[in-house]
């Protein structure tokens, strides 16, 4: 048993260096992809150049790159940037180390570790709608549980997801539920991987406990560690539907982030090109994450014993 | 005895503290579990009324019946299913052969990872048009390709990781032995493999059957998959919290079976098939 992480070039080369069978297995995803992807994606960009309105019956013309400008003095798309960084900065911040937390917790576990591992993940697995819908029961105001339970202590009765002020921080706390979990599931698994006499010795050595985690565990698991921030940054970016269905971006524009601000002004305002300049700065954005990712799972060597 | 006590002392309050964090991620799921069998009347009061005064089953009956739910459970089967279907059929091949003969180099495999992190957004406009034009918004053709989008990277990328645990030795002397290439892959390593395609073909269902951005913009009343059912029914007045609890049960249910199923398989399905675990 061991964890090993993913090269990209690992074992299990067939010998033979230049074959055309490779590329006839590979054709019906490469048409898939140029059908779904590259062109849709090179359409975008000739939108981005174009002010393409739907709601405006002008033909749209082609403005080069004015779209592009637009982006950087739009003080909305600076708001849902702050957004989205939060976002980010919940993963960083709160996710990881609850997730590691979690993962010690349940590696010290004997018994039903698996079982309690599965039964964390409920939030990760079901759709994130049905997650904002749980939460909308909770966050009620009126006849929610929170604030039953607040009242109990004598404390305020907050308006969550309708409050300017506690609107996003309500949503990280449900963004934080849902993938907290996940975050333990991939640190928990690195923490299996580590090589069992190491640790022994360390113990043996007196080291105390929070020693352990922070001098051994630690460095042992950065490329596991790296693996799950880049894979939850990159994900976070397209964190939508619990905005939609628990804020709609509210109040105001408090709650919007980047997906969410390029979905309105693609899909209410019809604004199509400023959309995809706003579409086409994310993809850059992510690509370099996913480079990031690919740099992460290359060096096999340190993710412990395979 | 102390250390012993102490010992004890310290996974009784391991076990607590896990017992509490438990209840902090399954609360919400409970509240849902319970709404959906209260009653009219008990679905948002207050105080809160944590135990139903009976079972009203008859929320899941309203729900499938009245509010679509029927209609959006056969719905998401569809959808989820065929996609599934056709991304696991195009992404073994395209996962056999970035595994085993590297197709592409690292520029293949980049590009995938890249279309699987792919910000929806960033090509929702342009595929809006395109289905638009073709005619087929508000279609299961059009819900059904959309969703091989992310589904065919996914498979094909965590099935490669998967092929490049085989020993490739088999595959090797069947080549030497005068076997064709497409019989090494066929008879050899391709049933090796089907737990990891069942596995992988199972979490891709998953994650059409949650799918909620596209769901919004390609359809509106032909199709209509659970998870947009419901924020539809969450708006207006004299609104039907128990039934709409129903259909988020409903909704939630096979997704939490089939977690169970995959246990071991969740690891590298979440991760993308960048953290290995077993072997």
């Amino acid at each position: 048993m061991g964890t090993a992480v993913a090269g990209i070039l690992g074992p299990g080369r067939l010998g033979v260096t230049r074959t055309w069978f490779g590329w006839w297995l590979m054709a019906p995803a490469l048409v898939m992809f140029a059908a779904n992807c590259i062109f849709p994606l090179a359409y975008a960009v000739v939108v981005s150049l174009k002010n393409y309105q739907m709601l405006i019956p002008v033909p749209a013309r082609f403005i080069g790159i004015r779209n592009f400008l637009h982006i950087f003095g739009d003080p909305l798309f600076w708001s849902s940037l702050k957004v989205t960084a939060s976002f980010i900065a919940g993963v960083v911040v709160l996710q990881f180390p609850a997730g590691f937390a979690l993962a010690l917790l349940l590696r010290g576990m004997r018994r039903f570790q698996t079982l309690a591992a599965t039964l964390l993940l409920i939030p990760t697995i079901i759709a994130s709608s049905v997650a904002a819908f749980q939460w909308s029961q909770l966050f009620n105001y009126q006849f929610g549980p929170l604030n039953f339970l607040l009242g109990l202590f004598g404390l305020g009765q907050p308006t969550w997801t309708a409050s300017p002020t506690l609107a996003l921080p309500s949503l990280l706390l449900v963004d934080f539920w849902e993938w907290t979990p996940f975050m333990m599931l991939l640190l928990l698994a690195g923490l299996h991987a580590l090589p069992g006499d190491i640790i022994e010795a360390a113990r043996v050595d007196g080291s105390r406990r929070w020693q352990i985690v922070w001098r051994i565990y630690l460095p042992l698991l950065r490329p596991v560690i790296g693996i799950a921030l880049v894979l939850r940054v990159l994900m976070s970016f397209k964190t939508f539907d619990i905005i939609y269905v628990l804020t709609a971006g509210g109040p105001g524009a408090s709650t919007e982030n980047l997906a969410y601000y390029t979905y309105i002004v693609g899909f209410r305002y019809f604004n199509l090109g400023y959309a995809s300049a706003l579409a086409i700065l994310q993809l850059i954005v992510v690509a370099v994450l996913a480079k990031a990712l690919i740099r992460l799972t290359h060096r096999p060597s340190l993710g412990g014993a395979t | 005895m102390r250390p012993h006590l102490r010992d004890w002392l310290r996974e009784a309050m391991r076990d607590g503290g896990l017992g509490v964090v438990i209840l902090f991620f399954l609360a919400p799921v409970l509240w849902m579990l319970i709404t959906a069998v209260k009653p009219p009347g008990e679905w948002l009061n207050a105080p809160p009324v944590f135990w139903p005064s009976r079972f009203y089953w008859a929320n899941f009956a309203e729900a499938l019946g009245q509010w679509g739910g029927a209609k959006g459970l056969i719905d998401s089967l569809i959808v989820a299913s065929a996609s599934t279907l056709v991304s696991v059929v195009v992404g073994v091949f395209a996962a056999y052969s970035l595994g085993r003969y590297r197709t592409g180099g690292e520029t293949l495999s980049f590009t995938v990872l890249s279309i699987l992190f792919m910000p929806p957004v960033a090509v929702a406009v342009p595929m809006y048009i395109f289905w638009s034009r073709l005619g087929l918004l508000d279609t299961f053709t059009a819900l059904i390709l959309q969703y091989t989008v992310f589904n065919v990277p996914f498979v094909s990328w965590v099935l490669k990781s998967f092929f490049e645990d085989i020993n490739p030795a088999l595959e090797e002397s069947a080549l030497v032995n005068g076997a064709t290439r497409w019989q090494a892959f066929y008879q050899i390593a391709l049933p090796l493999a089907v737990p990891a395609i069942v596995a992988v073909a199972l979490l891709s269902f998953i994650f059409s059957w949650n799918e909620f951005f596209f769901a919004i913009i390609l359809t509106r009343s032909d199709v209509t998959t659970l998870p947009v059912i419901l924020p539809t029914l969450m708006e207006g007045h004299d609104i039907r919290w128990g039934s709409i609890a129903a259909i988020a049960t409903i909704a939630a249910l096979p997704v939490v079976v089939l977690a169970f199923c995959l246990q071991h398989y969740l690891v590298r399905g979440l991760s993308f098939g960048t953290i290995r675990e077993g072997s």
